[in-house]
């Protein structure tokens, strides 16, 4: 439906959010009209359509697409890694991005906050990746991180109250409003609690802990950089919402919603990741079904598509 | 589309009856008793009819052959056509919107929603149609409910059908529906929740006022006697207006059940209409109007445009009169000035020979609120609404000194304000930030040199940026004017505008962006709030440096985080 020339949308507020809440979500809820806001519903029930996240920057590049020039990236933080890209179509970032990519490019340690709207990819199998299309984002200085990171420790310790006050309530919008349940994240809390089965909230604790002890100043500084941490993660890849499917499902999953457009490698190895495989497994994935059952083919240097 | 292709229809049967009649003039009734009586054309056919017979001069018979229609009795929306009449259906109720439209001085209630037919059946298997009901039939109409529609009509728009519920329409609920509609059973609701709902609710109250007043019709033909006043229960107060008598006297707890909540302007409001029950209601532990009425006073913080009967405790800042020449050319006295609480500052104007002094304290009683560039305006209209407090309940605010600290959170969900200080991050910086061009004419930006309504312009140079301030829950539009830019930026508009000259405008927002981006501010100025969000204007921003350790040790004790 559209809606009348005059009347302005109410702008979304940025939640703030860790990268491991985020990308274990399978919901989404799409708008129904044109302009209406998309939704990623994280387990706790926040309800994403903006986000302000910050971390070490752990990749950035640039990539030539049948549209032009984007951007890719990942940041870092004390639970795991936000994905982030910058469109072609967004040409008023992309002298930004050149400056962040220059900046990668020294090798030195960057922290970066990063605004941006949800995005998200769906296999056909149900396996979604999540991640982030940024609108605007800056390097900032440690303290600023911090100061971020104790913001989203408040944020997910809030949520993470308001889904314990929802066991036991009655699961409707009034149900929840009386167990006390903040009231912007009861809509979100009771998708979120119709959708995902039970799971255990200590996961969640264990980096808010981390988060802490780093503004406290008793960690080591930024392992969000360092190579070292990077590798660990990949092996303790935590559980994702869908347990270890099997990579070459996520993969002719995503070729056949991508509607016979070309699907970028990248696109594929996280996609493959967020379903619980590892970078390898990723990997060797893509290269069989590519050399030794042929349902995928790569015209394209780095760019897949389906062969049927 | 033109009034003669939309009742086509309807143009064809009145032709038929008074073959002299113009056919233009017959779309235009048509159109009348739509849009100015809100009578669709199914309804309007007798009396048209009625109308042509008398203008066209033939003859009056009490038995034209105006349709009396077959019942047409269907199960599926896909067995109607788009001329049928009088049809019987069976739907679930998916939606009852409620809107009450002024049509010449007097109230009318109409509605519209959706419905699906098919309704004993799983949804995918059901065909979803707007509806627009004329009959206040909203009691029966309750979403999630099963109804039986006898009477209905079918209307074609723009190729799109949809049904008409008439006033004979008679509408059987077949099943009751759960679901979130206000309730129209015997629930009752607080007067707290009541003022968040819109639409039809039953409520018990204490009435705290009650007293006659008219509605003057504005084409001129007369007055319609009404009854203002207000109820209030121990969470809150709302204004009622009632269309029939009212017999209930101040102090009487009374049981209203079936009023509609409206707005007027953004405060809530029951209208009590025909259908409306009030009945005399007995709680011994209610509280009585002493007591409500104390707690019934409002504080600056809680002023919406459109309040009426408002009592309030202030704090006078400053005081002029103005002289100005009225339509009649005699000369007219209007006095204003701000005022304070310890919840922020408005304005206050009296429509009397109200002269208080600066410092002083009052108590107003029964004032209205209107909107003054966006904040609360107090009004007065006689001095025996004000009176003059010797000692104030609070201690002497200092207007050089006063912010009343608000989250911005609280800041977006209430009204609109002056005298705040709020806080967030920003996550925006919007375009039209930096130097922009004015109409001398109305301060409008111009936009490629011209302004959108006095066209091409020299343009007068102007400082301004435009933030968004967020806190992850809540965010506003953040303002800061030529003045308050300056101070922020620490250079003056020449520096700034060489600045931009010389490394361009893009640069100078990317500058701004790595300074303000993601960082925290600290925002002294007034919020202007409304239905699409908040605007923060400032007086004075500040980048709140971080503390994380501070931080984390409150966010931990808030939580309770041991590590």
């Amino acid at each position: 439906m559209i809606s009348g020339t005059g009347s302005r949308r109410a702008r979304q507020s940025a939640i703030r959010i860790f990268a491991q809440e985020y990308s274990e979500s399978s919901l989404i809820e799409r708008g129904a009209g044109e302009y209406d806001p998309s939704f990623v519903i994280t387990k706790l029930g926040a309800k994403v359509n903006r986000c302000l996240v910050c971390g070490g920057l752990e990749r950035m590049e640039r990539r030539d697409g049948d549209s032009g020039p984007f951007y890719r990236g990942q940041v870092r933080d004390p639970s795991g890694t936000h994905y982030f890209d910058v469109a072609p179509f967004q040409p008023e970032l992309h002298p930004d991005a050149e400056e962040l990519l220059a900046r990668f490019e020294t090798g030195d340690s960057i922290l970066v906050s990063i605004v941006g709207r949800q995005k998200s990819n769906e296999s056909e199998d149900g396996g979604i990746f999540t991640s982030i299309r940024a609108e605007s984002f800056t390097e900032i200085d440690l303290e600023a991180y911090k100061s971020w990171m104790v913001e989203a420790a408040d944020a997910t310790l809030r949520r993470l109250e308001a889904y314990a006050s929802s066991q036991g309530a009655e699961l409707n919008e009034e149900g929840l409003r009386v167990a006390g349940v903040p009231d912007d994240l009861v809509p979100g809390l009771l998708k979120a609690r119709e959708h995902y089965s039970e799971f255990d909230t200590e996961a969640y604790r264990v980096w808010i802990l981390k988060a802490f002890s780093r503004a406290l100043g008793r960690a080591e500084e930024t392992p969000e950089v360092s190579i070292d941490d990077n590798a660990k993660s990949v092996d303790s890849a935590p559980v994702k919402s869908v347990e270890s499917a099997d990579p070459r499902d996520v993969i002719l999953g995503i070729m056949s919603s991508s509607g016979g457009d070309l699907v970028e490698y990248e696109d594929l190895q996280a996609a493959c990741i967020s379903a619980g495989a590892s970078a390898e497994e990723a990997e060797d994935a893509i290269e069989h079904l590519r050399d030794i059952t042929m349902e995928i083919s790569e015209p394209k240097f780095g760019f897949f598509s389906s062969s049927s | 589309m033109s009034d003669q292709t939309k009742y086509a229809n309807q143009i064809a049967v009145v032709k038929q009856e008074c073959p002299d009649a113009d056919e233009g003039e017959i779309g235009k009734e048509f159109a009348r008793y739509e849009e100015d009586f809100l009578i669709p054309p199914e309804d309007a056919l007798r009396s048209v009819i009625r109308k042509f017979q008398v203008s066209t001069g033939a003859e009056v018979t009490t038995n034209t052959s105006a349709p009396v229609r077959e019942e047409k009795k269907v199960g599926r929306f896909s067995e109607l056509g788009p001329e049928d009449r009088n049809v019987t259906i069976e739907v679930a109720v998916v939606s009852y919107t409620p809107r009450t439209q002024m049509v010449r001085g007097e109230e009318k209630q109409i509605a519209f929603g959706w419905i699906e037919d098919n309704p004993h059946e799983a949804t995918s298997e059901r065909v979803r149609w707007d509806y627009k009901d004329w009959g206040n039939k909203g009691e029966s109409m309750i979403p999630g409910s099963i109804v039986r529609l006898e009477g209905v009509s079918v209307n074609e728009w723009n190729g799109k059908r949809s049904l008409n519920i008439n006033r004979t329409t008679r509408v059987t609920v077949v099943k009751e529906g759960g679901g979130t509609a206000p309730p129209t059973g015997n629930e009752t609701l607080t007067i707290a929740r009541a003022s968040e709902v819109e639409g039809f609710v039953n409520l018990v109250g204490r009435v705290m006022s009650a007293k006659p007043d008219v509605i003057v019709r504005k084409d001129g033909s007369g007055e319609i006697p009404i009854v203002r006043g207000k109820i209030a229960d121990d969470s809150g107060s709302i204004g009622f207006l009632s269309w029939k008598a009212f017999e209930h006297e101040e102090g009487a707890l009374v049981k209203i059940v079936g009023a509609s909540v409206r707005k007027f302007r953004e405060t809530p409001e029951i209208q009590i209409n025909d259908g409306t029950v009030i009945e005399a209601y007995h709680d011994t532990s209610f509280p009585d109007i002493t007591k409500l009425s104390e707690s019934d006073k409002v504080s600056i913080a809680d002023l919406r445009n459109g309040m009426r009967d408002v009592s309030i405790t202030l704090q006078v800042e400053n005081w002029a009169q103005r002289t100005y020449e009225s339509q009649d050319g005699s000369s007219k006295v209007v006095r204003s000035g701000d005022v304070m609480d310890p919840t922020g500052r408005c304005r206050l104007t009296a429509w009397c020979d109200f002269d208080p002094k600066p410092g002083e304290t009052i108590m107003i009683e029964e004032g209205r609120v209107q909107f003054w560039q966006g904040s609360p305006d107090l009004v007065i209209d006689s001095l025996e609404q004000v009176s003059s407090l010797a000692d104030a309940p609070w201690e002497k605010i200092d207007p050089d000194n006063h912010w009343v600290e608000v989250g911005l959170t609280e800041m977006t969900r209430g009204g609109s304000r002056r005298g705040i200080s709020t806080g967030g991050t920003i996550v925006a910086i919007n375009s039209g930030s930096g130097i922009i061009e004015r109409c001398p004419e109305c301060r409008r930006m111009l936009r490629d040199g011209a302004c959108s309504e006095h066209g091409a312009q020299i343009g007068e140079e102007d400082l301004r940026l435009r933030f968004v301030i967020d806190n992850g829950v809540s965010n506003a539009n953040l303002f800061l004017g030529k003045e308050s830019s300056e101070s922020f930026l620490g250079m003056s508009m020449d520096d700034i505008k060489s600045e931009i000259s010389s490394i361009g405008k893009e640069a100078f927002i990317s500058n701004l962006r790595s300074r303000v981006l993601a960082r925290k501010m600290a925002v002294h100025g007034r919020c202007a709030v409304d239905g699409q969000g908040a605007m923060l204007f400032a007086d004075k921003i500040e980048v709140v440096d971080p503390n994380p350790a501070e931080e984390a040790e409150v966010v931990m004790k808030k939580w309770e985080v041991v590590l």
